[in-house]
């Protein structure tokens, strides 16, 4: 067990609450709209612009922030016009943000793993500033409020993209509105995880919640809960065995995935609908 | 104004789906007024799914235009698109999805009532009152994904009507449906179709529930209109081409 400054403690628990939230929630959008190849790519793009931001001694997150959208930007419409398969799309750019991003570290001012670099590789506790708090519970409200406006026309979409368009509504802002959002999320997760292991964030709370629940009211609220807990778990893991946040974070949302997959609540309840039904 | 009586108009409409280089329908002229019920016949990959995916605006038009109530489809196509409830072919959704037949029903609603409103009692009301009329408020709670394919078919065709649009595009509506309400379906849609002077256009490939108050027939064929007639003079057409 490590004993850290109680400000950084502070800082830590907030951060690991605040960004389980918002990577759970925009989570399962990212997941339900077949987003995820997006999502893990831009979560890749944000840590070869973090790299680069610490060479070039900017703000990291200025520059992660560009390399997400700029991802994002390419990949949406070329996925969308070439009907590129999401693994075709995923292998291409994902060894390429990372080929980037080590080249941005190795051209570091003092090479080698120094502390900034390994703080982007895979995340710092210490490295959280009060600024980086304000920031986060303002993203929280924003992101709260987009979802609470909008949850109507994304329900919708997310049950079935063509029928809503169909229906009248237009999809295509609201599919942009999420790849935004969610890459503004991996961007300010960064520090609390690292650029290796954002997408995690992204991808396993929301894939546990509706391995678990059948109803997306539930889930909405379920996936960001996940987040929450696992940050928690995963800090005062890092903390008893001095291992870096990220990793353990991502091994407990890893370790509570596969009892839910194991557990399989869904498919139990599936079979006990059907012998009832039988029975009728 | 001549035009306000037209509901929905084709003029030499082509689509071609990307990467063919064949038409799925070519060269089509049609004219549906106001508050008409036209079928649509024809064997299987005639061209009446695209033909009604062209209508809506699903499909980008290659060739020629349409207008729905005035609107351009390619350019006013979601403001058209509020107006119209389309009833896909063979929808079908996964058990375990999280989304219950009420859900979905109500999704129907959304366009009306518009970006950042959420549903209110009467959207509620229209949503349980539609179900109840397709014996489906039963299935309300149900997910989506654990019903039978004829369950889903009527929730589909629930969300369609819950909607109240001015347009009503079936697509082989029947093809999963029970034979009791392969009868009874058929007879819901005539009465919205009379009392809520729905524009309805009913694709099939089979006559199994022909409605008595069909105004016209049009058969498709290798994606061009071959027939466009009443349905007695349209039915003598088809017998003699098949
Ligand atoms: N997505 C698609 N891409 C390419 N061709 C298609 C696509 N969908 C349908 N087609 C072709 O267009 C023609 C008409 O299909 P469709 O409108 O579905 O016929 P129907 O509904 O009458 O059975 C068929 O030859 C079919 O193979
Ligand atoms: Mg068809």
């Amino acid at each position: 067990m490590i004993w850290l400054e109680l400000g950084i403690m502070q800082r830590a628990l907030i951060a690991c609450v605040l960004t389980g939230f918002l990577t759970g929630l925009m989570g399962v959008f990212v997941v339900r709209m077949r987003l995820t190849a997006i999502g893990y790519s831009m979560s890749h793009g944000a840590f070869a612009g973090a790299s680069l931001g610490v060479a070039i001694s900017a703000n990291p997150l200025v520059t992660a922030m560009l390399f997400a959208s700029t991802t994002a930007l390419f990949i949406g419409p070329i996925a969308d016009k070439a009907r590129l398969h999401a693994d075709t799309i995923t292998s291409i750019i994902f060894p390429l943000n990372m080929a980037l991003a080590f080249i941005f570290l190795t051209l570091t001012p003092e090479i080698g793993l120094t502390s900034q670099v390994a703080n982007v590789l895979w995340g710092s506790i210490i490295s959280l500033t009060n600024t980086d708090m304000v920031y986060l519970v303002t993203l929280c409200a924003a992101t709260m409020a987009i979802v609470h406006f909008a949850w109507k026309e994304l329900f919708a979409i997310m049950f079935n993209r063509k029928q809503a368009e169909a229906d009248g509504i237009n999809a295509k802002p609201f599919i942009y509105l999420v790849i935004f959002l969610a890459g503004v999320v991996v961007t300010f997760s960064l520090k609390l995880v690292g650029g290796l292991l954002i997408y995690a964030l992204l991808f396993n709370p929301a894939a546990s919640a509706l391995q678990l629940l059948e109803d997306m009211r539930k889930i909405i609220i379920l996936s960001p809960l996940i987040g929450v807990t696992t940050n928690i778990v995963g800090l005062i893991v890092s903390l008893f065995l001095d291992l870096p946040v990220g990793s353990c974070i991502v091994l407990v949302s890893t370790v509570t995935f596969a009892i839910l997959v194991l557990l399989s609540p869904k498919k139990r309840r599936k079979m006990e609908n059907e012998t009832l039904e039988v029975n009728h | 104004m001549i035009s306000s009586k037209i509901a929905i108009k084709l003029e030499g409409v082509s689509t071609v789906y990307e990467g063919e280089r064949r038409p799925a329908i070519r060269d089509i002229n049609l004219t549906v007024e106001k508050n008409e019920l036209v079928y649509v016949l024809g064997p299987n990959a005639s061209g009446k799914t695209t033909l009604l995916e062209t209508i809506n605006g699903l499909l980008p038009i290659f060739h020629g235009k349409i207008s729905v109530f005035g609107l351009d489809i390619t350019t006013q196509g979601r403001r058209a698109r509020c107006e119209i409830g389309y009833v896909p072919q063979d929808f079908m959704v996964e058990p375990g999805e999280p989304y219950t037949a009420f859900d979905v029903v109500m999704m129907g609603r959304y366009s009306k009532i518009g970006v950042l409103n959420k549903p209110d009692k009467r959207d509620h009301e229209q949503v349980a009152e539609t179900m109840k009329l397709l014996e489906i408020e039963n299935l309300a709670r149900r997910p989506m994904g654990k019903l039978s394919g004829g369950q889903q078919q009527k929730v589909m065709i629930a969300r369609a009507l819950a909607k109240e649009p001015k347009i009503l595009l079936f697509d082989e509506p029947f093809s999963n449906l029970d034979p009791e309400s392969r009868e009874n379906i058929p007879l819901l849609i005539n009465t919205f179709h009379k009392e809520k002077e729905m524009t309805t256009l009913i694709v099939t490939h089979d006559l199994q529930g022909m409605l008595e108050n069909c105004g016209r027939v049009v058969v498709i064929n290798n994606g061009r209109v071959m027939v466009n007639d009443t349905p007695d003079k349209a039915l003598e057409q088809w017998r003699s081409l098949s």
